[in-house]
C-alpha cells in the first residue's frame, strides 16, 4: 500500500537502543586504534606495504563511501535541475547520508596519511600542485564539505535551535536561516560543481598509474566512469537507507518516490555498463573479458552484480516489494563498490613480490569509522526532523515553517 | 510550469552546446603536454655488461645517505635487502634465466624521470624537480599520502611504515653532497669497473650510443633504456638481456603525467569548464529556488501537512 511522504519528521523512538550501543562501541574502537596508530605508525595497524601502499581506508572509507555519499548530490540534481519536486521529502535524508559519508571518509583519511601535521601547509594555496589530480580531489572534497554539505545540512539544526526556550537563540537561528535562504542557490550550484569535479578526478587518480593497472580497468574514460558510478551508488545508498529505516521505524512506503529512484538507478547502471564495454571495444581489449583468467573472472563478477539487479529492477512487481528491492539494490551497490576497489588494489600491479590483505586492526578501524556514520545517523533522525513520513504517523515532531522549505 | 521547464532544458542544452564549441576550439594535443629534458639535466649511466655485482655501491649509498642497514631475514648478520625499501635507496640484483645461461646484474634506484609521475601526482610539491633535474623530496611539505608510490611506473619511492614520523625514501642522486663536498654520487664514486657513471644526461646518452655502435649486437635491441621510455629518464640503462627481465617495464614514449595532463586539459579547458558550469548551475538554481520558495511557503502547501496532534507533546495531553 503506497502512501505519500510528507517532508521531514523527528522520529518518536528511544535513542539508546542495543544497535546504537553496538555501533557506538565499534566507532569507539576505531578511534582508540586511530590514536594507537598516531603513536606508532601505519605499519603497526595496517597491512599496507611498499607494493600496495593504498588499501582498505582509501578504497572503502574514501572512494566507496564518498560514492555512496553522493546521494545528496544525485537527488539534488533530480530535484533542482530536473525539477522533480516530489523528491523534496527525501532531500534531508540524502544530504545527511552525503555529509556522513564524506565526513567519516575524510576523518579516516586523516589517519591514513602518514604525515597529517603537514596538512597545515594545505592552507597556503601556493603549496598546491596545480598538476596534481590528488590535490584537486583533496581541495574539492574539503571545499564540498565546508561550503556545500555544511550549509545544506544546517536547516534541521537551525530548526531545533529556533524551537529552544531562549528567544535570543531563536532569533539567531532565524537570522542564519534567512542568510542561507538568500544565498542558497549559489551554495547548491557549488554542491553540483564540486562533486562533479572530484568524483571525476577520483577516477583520474589511477590513470596516472598507467600500466600498473590492468588494461580492463585502465582507461582515459576513468573520470567519466567514476562520476557516473557516483550517481548510481549515491542513489543506491539513499534507497537502502530509506528502505532499512522504514523497515525499522515503519513510516510508510511511498512507492512513487522509491520507484522513480530505482528506475533511474537501474537505467544509469545499464548505461554505465554500455559505456564501460564500449570503451573496452574502443581500446581493443574486450577480448580480455573472456580470457577467463583471474582478472577476467573478477571483471565478469562485477558485470554480473551490476547487470542482473539493473535488469530485474526493470520489472515493476520486483520494485514494489521492499525486501526484494533492498536485496537487489544491495547487490548492485556491491558491484559498484567492487569497481571502486579494483584499480587501486585488485587489478593493481605492485611490481614485486608483495601481498596485501587488510589487517584485523585495519578492518576494525574501517568498520568503526563507518559505524561512526551510522551512530550519527541514529542520533540525527531521532533528534532532528530528517526522515520523510506518511501523514498520520506518530512522531516526536515535524519540521516547522520556514525551515521546512529546505 | 511545464513550459518553463522546457525552456530551462533548452537553455541547458544550448549552454552546454556553446560551452562545447568554445571548449573544442582550444586545442589540446597530447604532444603539447609533453616535457623535454632540462639542458643541465644530470643522471647515471648503468651498463649492466660492466657490472661485476660487488655491491660496493650499496653500503656507499647507505653511508652517504645516513641509512641504517637492512638486515631483513638474515638473522641480523648481513645487510640483505630483498627489494628497495625504507633502508635501501640503491640495490644490485642478479637476473638468471630459467636455463641458467643468460644472466645479468641490475642496479635498482630512482630513474629520475624527465617528467616524473611522482612529481606530477604529489599534491603539495613535496616531490619536485631540483635545478639539475634531480627528483628531490621535501619532508616539510609531504603529507604522507603515498600517491607517489602508486604513480611511479618503477615502484621506487618507499615509505617508512614503522615510523611515527615516516619519510619517503628514494635516491636523490646524493644532492646533499654533490657540488658541495663531492663531485659525484657515492655509488659512482666507489664503482670499481665504472659500470655506473655520473654526468650530464646528454653526454651519458652520447656515451651509451658510442658503446652500442662500438659493440654492435652486444646490447639488447641496440638501444638505451630511458632514452624515450616514459617520456625519458635521466638514469639510463644498457644491458645484454631483455630489459623486461631486469624489472624495467615496457613504457611508451609519452610519459604518464603527459597523458594525465591531456585528459585534464580535455576536461577542464584551462578552468573554463568549471566556470561556465558554475554559472549555468547557479542560474538554473536561482530560478528553481525562487519558484520553490513561492510554492513551499504558500499556505496551500501546508494543508494536509503532518497534523500537529501527532507530536509527542500533545499525545501526552
Amino acid at each position: 500500500m503506497s502512501v505519500k511522504w510528507r517532508r521531514y519528521v523527528r522520529l518518536d523512538e528511544p535513542l539508546y537502543t542495543k544497535p546504537f550501543f553496538v555501533f557506538a562501541s565499534l566507532a569507539g574502537i576505531a578511534f582508540l586504534l586511530g590514536f594507537y596508530r598516531e603513536l606508532t605508525g601505519l605499519g603497526y595497524v595496517t597491512g599496507l606495504n611498499d607494493g600496495y601502499s593504498w588499501g582498505l581506508f582509501k578504497n572503502w572509507n574514501v572512494t566507496a563511501l564518498t560514492a555512496l555519499g553522493s546521494g545528496g548530490y544525485a537527488v539534488a540534481i533530480l530535484t533542482w535541475l530536473f525539477g522533480e519536486r516530489k523528491f523534496h521529502p527525501i532531500m534531508r535524508t540524502a544530504l545527511l547520508t552525503s555529509f556522513l559519508g564524506y565526513g567519516t571518509g575524510m576523518l579516516c583519511l586523516g589517519f591514513d596519511v602518514g604525515r597529517p601535521w603537514n596538512f597545515l601547509h594545505f592552507n597556503n594555496p601556493r603549496n598546491w600542485n596545480s598538476h596534481s589530480v590528488l590535490a584537486e580531489v583533496a581541495i574539492c572534497m574539503t571545499a564540498y564539505i565546508i561550503f556545500a554539505l555544511d550549509v545544506e545540512n544546517m536547516p534541521p539544526f537551525l530548526e531545533r535551535m529556533y524551537q529552544s526556550q531562549d528567544p535570543r537563540k531563536s532569533q539567531l537561528a532565524m537570522k542564519i536561516f534567512y542568510a542561507i535562504r538568500a544565498t542558497y542557490p549559489f551554495f547548491v550550484a557549488l554542491a553540483f560543481l564540486l562533486p562533479t569535479m572530484h568524483q571525476a578526478s577520483l577516477g583520474e587518480l589511477m590513470f596516472l598509474a598507467g600500466p600498473r593497472v590492468h588494461p580492463l580497468w585502465q582507461t582515459a574514460r576513468l573520470p567519466l566512469l567514476y562520476l557516473l558510478m557516483a550517481y548510481i551508488l549515491g542513489l543506491a545508498c539513499v534507497l537502502m537507507v530509506l528502505l532499512l529505516s522504514n523497515m525499522v521505524w515503519n513510516f510508510g512506503w511511498d512507492f512513487d518516490i522509491l520507484n522513480q529512484l530505482t528506475k533511474l538507478m537501474g537505467r544509469l547502471t545499464a548505461a554505465w555498463l554500455a559505456i564501460q564495454y564500449a570503451d573496452l571495444a574502443y581500446r581493443h581489449v574486450i577480448g580480455l573479458v573472456f580470457k577467463f583468467d583471474f582478472y577476467s573472472l573478477w571483471f565478469l563478477v562485477q558485470t554480473f552484480l551490476l547487470l542482473v539487479p539493473a535488469l530485474l529492477l526493470w520489472f515493476r512487481p520486483l520494485r514494489n516489494r521492499p525486501g526484494t528491492l533492498f536485496v537487489l539494490t544491495f547487490f548492485l551497490s556491491i558491484g559498484g563498490i567492487i569497481y571502486r576497489f579494483t584499480p587501486t588494489t585488485i587489478a593493481f600491479f605492485p611490481l614485486g613480490d608483495y601481498r596485501y590483505f587488510p589487517s584485523v586492526a585495519e578492518i576494525l578501524m574501517s568498520i568503526g569509522f563507518t559505524s561512526f556514520a551510522v551512530t550519527l545517523f541514529l542520533i540525527a533522525v531521532k533528534k532532528f526532523a530528517i526522515l520523510p513520513a506518511a501523514a498520520g504517523k506518530a512522531v516526536a515532531g515535524a519540521a516547522v515553517q520556514p525551515f521546512d522549505t529546505l | 510550469m511545464d513550459v518553463n521547464r522546457r525552456d530551462i532544458l533548452k537553455g541547458l542544452i544550448g549552454g552546454t552546446a556553446i560551452a562545447g564549441v568554445v571548449a573544442s576550439a582550444i586545442p589540446a594535443a597530447s604532444s603539447e603536454t609533453e616535457v623535454a629534458a632540462q639542458a643541465d639535466a644530470v643522471g647515471l649511466l648503468y651498463d649492466a655488461t660492466k657490472c661485476i655485482g660487488c655491491r660496493a655501491c650499496m653500503p656507499a649509498c647507505q653511508n652517504a645517505n645516513g641509512l641504517t642497514p637492512d638486515r631483513g631475514n638474515s638473522g641480523g648478520l648481513y645487510m640483505q635487502p630483498e627489494a628497495l625499501n625504507a633502508h635501501t635507496k640503491n640495490l644490485i640484483k642478479l637476473y638468471v634465466a630459467d636455463d641458467g645461461h643468460e644472466r645479468s646484474f641490475m642496479k635498482q634506484q630512482c630513474m629520475h624521470c624527465i617528467d616524473p609521475a611522482c612529481v606530477s601526482g604529489c599534491p603539495m610539491n613535496a616531490l619536485h624537480k631540483e635545478p639539475m633535474g634531480v627528483v628531490g623530496w621535501n619532508g616539510s611539505l609531504c603529507i604522507g599520502c603515498r600517491y607517489c608510490q602508486i604513480a611511479c611506473p618503477f615502484n621506487v619511492p618507499k615509505f617508512e611504515w614503522d615510523q611515527v614520523n615516516p619519510k619517503i625514501v628514494k635516491c636523490e642522486l646524493c644532492r646533499h653532497i654533490v657540488g658541495k663536498t663531492e663531485s659525484q654520487p657515492a655509488c659512482t664514486k666507489v664503482c670499481p669497473t665504472h659500470a655506473v657513471i655520473y654526468g650530464k644526461r646528454s653526454e651519458l646518452l652520447a656515451e651509451a650510443h658510442r658503446r652500442i655502435s662500438e659493440h654492435p649486437g652486444q646490447y639488447f635491441e641496440d638501444r638505451v633504456y630511458g632514452e624515450f621510455e616514459g617520456g625519458g629518464t635521466q638514469c639510463l640503462v644498457l644491458s645484454r638481456v631483455d630489459f623486461s627481465h631486469l624489472g624495467l617495464p615496457k613504457l611508451g614514449k609519452e610519459s604518464g603525467p603527459a597523458q594525465v595532463r591531456y585528459v585534464s586539459n580535455f576536461i577542464y579547458r584551462g578552468f573554463l569548464t568549471p566556470i561556465v558550469l558554475y554559472g549555468g548551475l547557479a542560474g538554473v538554481m536561482s530560478y528553481r529556488w525562487k519558484h520553490h520558495l513561492i510554492h513551499s511557503e504558500s499556505p496551500e502547501h501546508h494543508e494536509g501537512d503532518l497534523p500537529e496532534a501527532t507530536t509527542q507533546e500533545e499525545k501526552q495531553v
